[in-house]
């Protein structure tokens, strides 16, 4: 199975921790269910162009926080996770994304009420757009 | 788990050349890209590792057993595809499977079926007759199911078509899954290296340039792109440098260096396992 995971090797963080953060979105955003077989480690590793030593590294900590389990000789599947970890995940994800759009418009030397104005425009935009 | 294969001290003289010293262990469950240029001894380390050639100094072990001895129980352990087959053609690939497959208790005769049709070979054609592409095709097929828990690869894909390259990756994953097996693969193919290898083993010229994780590999290299241009003098970790772009074998110290003096880049970019690589081998030229 193909997973849309996407790891970008320019990036600061590390790629092991880009793997923990997407399949954590997507288990939370329901994309992958309970109980769905995962691709094993060598598998991922292929389709991801990274060694095993990276993916093995990201599979175990995501059993550890207990989005994934390991059946021995039957492989790896997503955990049932409650409900609240999943809200958490969400939450998490929109704020980091929201705190890099923030550092960003600062590193173009914006000013912070800039930044607020262009957050509430683009809000208003939505509201908008859903009339 | 122990090594599947254990080398220490190694070294070869073969004329001007000299291989080594050279240390390498793999482990079980992981595979290795043995990257070199041309000539670099890759498969002079293949060959010692197979007993095809006596080392000068140093001691090669599979599974715990010295290669180089009276004992040949380490055989069993490993299949090795060379790069050139000598004496298979006047057989038919039917005629080489009856002479093979015996040999291994572990040969796994679906696999050898499956790949048959995946690789479309006429197992009725004399090896002469095949063409440079499809011999390499029967040579895997001859060679995979032998189920040896370490596979050494010398080139494997160089004739191949790049369906039958792809299908072989997929193949090679596969047969990975028990998680015991191990991979050494010279190889020039850039997918081979980026979709297979955990370790790269890097020679040139006979030295070893390193042994390295690939990730790892990746994080030691990085380009920036500089607002200002950057006196002549030298920059810690720089490696090449055209114009306002510079390439750093040392990420961290070359951007302390730039913190120092105030130095400020726009960008900074990873660098391709092709580009990583053609450093790696063309440095040393002219020393």
């Amino acid at each position: 199975m193909e997973l849309p995971i996407r790891i970008s090797k320019d990036s600061r963080e590390p790629i092991y921790h880009q793997i923990v953060n997407q399949f954590k979105a997507l288990i939370a955003g329901g994309h992958l269910s309970a109980g769905t077989p995962l691709p094993s480690i060598r598998a991922l590793s292929k389709d991801l162009e990274i060694s095993i030593i990276t993916t093995r590294r990201a599979y175990q900590d995501l059993e550890v926080q207990g989005f994934i389990r390991t059946l021995q000789g039957k492989g790896t599947f997503v955990a049932d996770i409650a409900e609240s970890l999943k809200q958490e995940v969400k939450v998490t994800s929109v704020h980091n994304i929201l705190e890099n759009a923030v550092e960003t418009a600062l590193s173009y030397d914006y000013n912070l009420s800039q930044v607020k104005e262009i957050f509430l425009n683009i809000l208003q935009d939505k509201e908008k757009g859903d009339k | 788990m122990d090594a599947l294969l254990s080398i220490r001290d190694l070294e070869k003289r073969i004329d001007e050349f000299h291989l080594g010293p050279l240390d390498l262990t793999i482990e079980p469950g992981t595979i290795t890209a043995l990257i070199g240029n041309n000539g670099s001894g890759k498969s002079t380390l293949l060959k010692m590792i197979m007993n095809l050639v006596q080392p000068g100094m140093g001691n090669i072990k599979v599974n715990n057993i010295l290669v180089h001895s009276d004992n040949e129980n380490w055989k069993p352990y490993v299949a090795y595809q060379p790069q050139t087959i000598i004496g298979w053609d006047p057989f038919t690939g039917e005629m080489l499977k009856d002479l093979i497959a015996p040999l291994y208790p572990n040969w796994d005769e679906s696999l050898f079926l499956r790949m048959v049709e995946l690789f479309e070979i006429p197992l009725n054609k004399k090896f002469s007759k095949l063409s440079q592409g499809v011999q390499q095709k029967l040579n895997l097929t001859l060679t995979l199911p032998r189920n040896a828990p370490l596979l050494i690869l010398d080139e494997p894909t160089s004739f191949m078509d790049i369906p039958s390259k792809k299908l072989l990756i997929d193949l090679l994953v596969d047969w990975m899954e028990p998680g015991d097996r191990s991979i050494i693969i010279a190889s020039h193919q850039i997918d081979d290296i980026k979709k297979l290898s955990d370790y790269l083993f890097v020679l040139h010229n006979g030295e070893v340039l390193g042994h390295f994780e690939k990730e790892a590999l990746m994080e030691n290299y990085a380009r920036y792109w500089l607002s200002d241009s950057v006196s002549e003098e030298s920059i810690p970790g720089v490696v090449s440098r055209e114009e306002h772009v510079l390439i750093s074998n040392n990420p961290k110290e070359t951007e302390s260096y730039f913190e120092q003096m105030n130095t400020k880049w726009t960008n900074r970019s990873s660098l391709e396992m092709e580009d990583i690589i053609t450093l790696l081998l063309t440095k040393n030229k002219g020393q």
